[in-house]
């Protein structure tokens, strides 16, 4: 276990230096950069924001020299000024963050709640009656684009039913006390929807596989055989055994849904780290995007990590390098 | 390495024949949603008939709903929406297959290498297919489409270069348990070059998972290229997608639900056709049948 661990954590070192090599690319891509170029003569930032990113990236120096401060500044989380406010990078990141923690978790809980126990049952009757809908129907979600999703949600539930909030975190003024709280979860429900049903699918069809694999396997059988009911057996045979190799693949379930926030915020005027990441992209506020895609890949790194050595802790196939 | 047992079935079969045992082994949604993959290129084959129509400005009759004479209603600047909607086909459908093309040529290279040499080579090529995986897809989309230039071949390059790290996993996986077998071995013995190996020999017999893991890039490259232009960094105007047709609905969306169902309606019917199709390319080259 002790050797799994340091394994995953050695190799982790070399990802993040990918990622920040990728970051430190996606700088020089951008315009006003050495690489980009001309041609996009609208786009350039002149005068000072050009000053700024001259200084703040040490485009007037060589590469090697340039890249080893980038790296001092990012592991010392200086994420530099951001160009439309002028406020540290770090603080428009943490008021953005507990809205998209928010929707996100919202999301993600609404997801695993519908996704796994339909997974378990639809893959206890393979081909049964569920199993067919839920097929059908996951498979639609899974490839109807989220932003459509979105309209439609807000086409029928808030202008042609008036039933909730079009956007918007909560109402102005917000109501307090528990019409408060009724109040924010109205506002919350179509966006955390929007984000929830890609996972759901996901989800749902790695169970679903996962469980129509092992409910043949002979432990599950021999736990019949013992007498265990037919639910017995696949919640607490088959279940764990079904799961516990998916519990790698949650660490990147973050990235997914930070994709999904930046079109969901938009929608729903979210004041979440995908609206700042976009708004960024639009006004080339070129030291949040980097900030942001610094941070969400470190943070996808972190939760890739603790899924693996999670997984390993549970399950001995997985140490062993035996799971498939 | 240890022994690993020899599957018969790529010595004997020539490509030619295996294409067709896998397109008469398609199950039927499969098949269904071929066709419907055909009829959207016969409908982007034939869109530039309706151009005119699509470009036609006609002010007066702006956000007008579905009727006979515009069957999907006008846009908010009167433009007949079924016309437009036609008209966005090639776009989406071009872009999505290059695109995935794009991913599978570079995804194919690193899989195929890493599952080649293994070892170092391995570990260093793993550890690029991690970083990217990283990375939230839609930043580095965002990031790449509106950082360079725009053109269609800046949305290629940007959905191939995020999209191919599936494809890199599929080729790295099918590489190593195709290389030792024994007509790899064979071609080694006779003295055939690494490249030669891997274009004449590997290739042709990874192909099948790599085929499915294609068709599903392919939607979701047409995803990733509507994403981008509801954004409104995918391609300027006069250009016509699905994704940029749907951008302008937001702001009509408590009088012209239209704007919003029919582009989108479109797009998800694609999608879906794409990945039934991809589904049952997966099920006629896994699934056992007679040789």
């Amino acid at each position: 276990m002790t050797r799994y661990v340091l394994r995953r954590l050695v190799l982790a070192i070399p990802t993040l230096f990918g990622i920040v090599v990728i970051v430190f690319v996606l700088v020089h891509l951008a315009p006003g950069s050495p690489v980009s170029g001309g041609g996009e003569a609208l786009r350039r930032p002149t005068g000072r924001a050009a000053e700024e990113l001259r200084r703040l990236y040490g485009l007037d120096r060589p590469i090697p020299e340039r890249f080893g401060a980038w790296v001092s500044r990012a592991v010392r989380f200086d994420l530099g000024e951001s160009f439309v406010d002028r406020r540290p990078v770090g603080e428009r990141i943490r008021e953005a963050l507990p809205h998209t923690l928010l929707l996100n978790g919202v999301a993600l809980i609404l997801a695993l709640v519908i996704a796994v126990p339909l997974g378990v049952v639809a893959g206890g009757h393979p081909e049964g009656a569920l199993d067919r809908v839920s097929g059908v129907a996951l498979f639609a979600l899974y490839s109807t684009p989220t932003f459509w999703m979105a309209l439609l949600l807000q086409s029928l539930f808030s202008v042609q039913l008036g039933w909730l909030p079009l956007y918007g975190v909560a109402s102005d003024p917000a109501p307090s006390g528990l019409a408060g709280l009724v109040d924010r979860l109205a506002h919350v429900a179509l966006p955390a929807t929007c984000l929830a049903y890609g996972t759901l699918a996901f989800v749902a069809r790695l169970v679903r596989s996962g469980i129509a694999e092992t409910r043949e396997a002979d432990y599950v059988l021999a736990a019949r055989a013992r007498g265990a009911s037919r639910r017995r057996a696949l919640w607490t045979h088959a279940f764990p055994n079904a799961i516990l190799p998916l519990l790698t693949l949650f660490g990147l379930l973050l990235p997914a849904l930070l994709s999904g926030s930046v079109i969901v915020e938009r929608i729903f005027a979210w004041p979440g780290l995908g609206r700042l990441f976009f708004d960024s992209i639009l006004a080339r506020d070129y030291p949040v995007i980097l900030g942001l895609s610094l941070l969400s890949a470190v943070a996808t790194l972190g939760a890739t990590l603790v899924s693996d050595i999670a997984s390993a802790a549970a399950d001995p196939r997985v140490r062993d390098g035996t799971a498939t | 390495m240890s022994e690993r047992p020899v599957s018969p079935t790529p010595v004997s079969a020539t490509p030619e024949k295996r294409r067709r045992r896998i397109l008469g082994r398609l199950p039927a949604s499969g098949r269904a949603a071929l066709a419907v993959v055909l009829l959207l290129w016969i409908v982007a084959a034939c869109s530039p008939l309706l151009a005119e129509r699509a470009g036609t400005i006609r002010l007066r009759e702006r956000l007008a709903p579905p009727s006979a004479a515009h069957l999907f209603g006008t846009d908010d600047l009167g433009r007949d929406l079924f016309a437009r909607v036609v008209c966005a086909t090639p776009i989406s459908l071009a872009i999505g297959l290059v695109a995935a093309a794009v991913a599978l040529g570079v995804g194919f290279a690193v899989g195929a290498t890493a599952g080649w040499f293994g070892g170092a080579v391995d570990l260093a090529l793993s550890r690029l297919i991690e970083v990217v995986l990283c990375f939230p897809v839609l930043f580095l989309l965002l990031a790449l489409a509106a950082f360079l230039p725009s053109s269609p071949l800046t949305l290629i390059l940007a959905i191939g270069l995020t999209a191919w790290p599936g494809d890199a996993r599929y080729a790295r996986a099918e590489v190593m348990k195709i290389k030792d077998l024994d007509y790899a071995r064979a071609a080694r013995a006779a003295g055939a070059s690494t490249p030669r190996i891997l274009a004449r020999h590997l290739l042709p017999n990874a192909l099948p998972p790599l085929i499915v893991s294609a068709a599903f890039g392919i939607g979701w490259a047409i995803l990733a290229e509507a994403a981008l232009s509801f954004l409104g960094v995918g391609l300027p105007a006069p250009a016509i997608s699905w994704g940029g047709i749907l951008s302008v609905a937001p702001a009509y969306i408590d009088e012209a639900w239209w704007i919003a169902l029919f582009p989108g309606l479109a797009l998800f019917l694609t999608v879906s056709a794409y990945n039934l199709l991809a589904e049952g390319l997966r099920t006629a080259t896994t699934e056992k049948g007679p040789v």
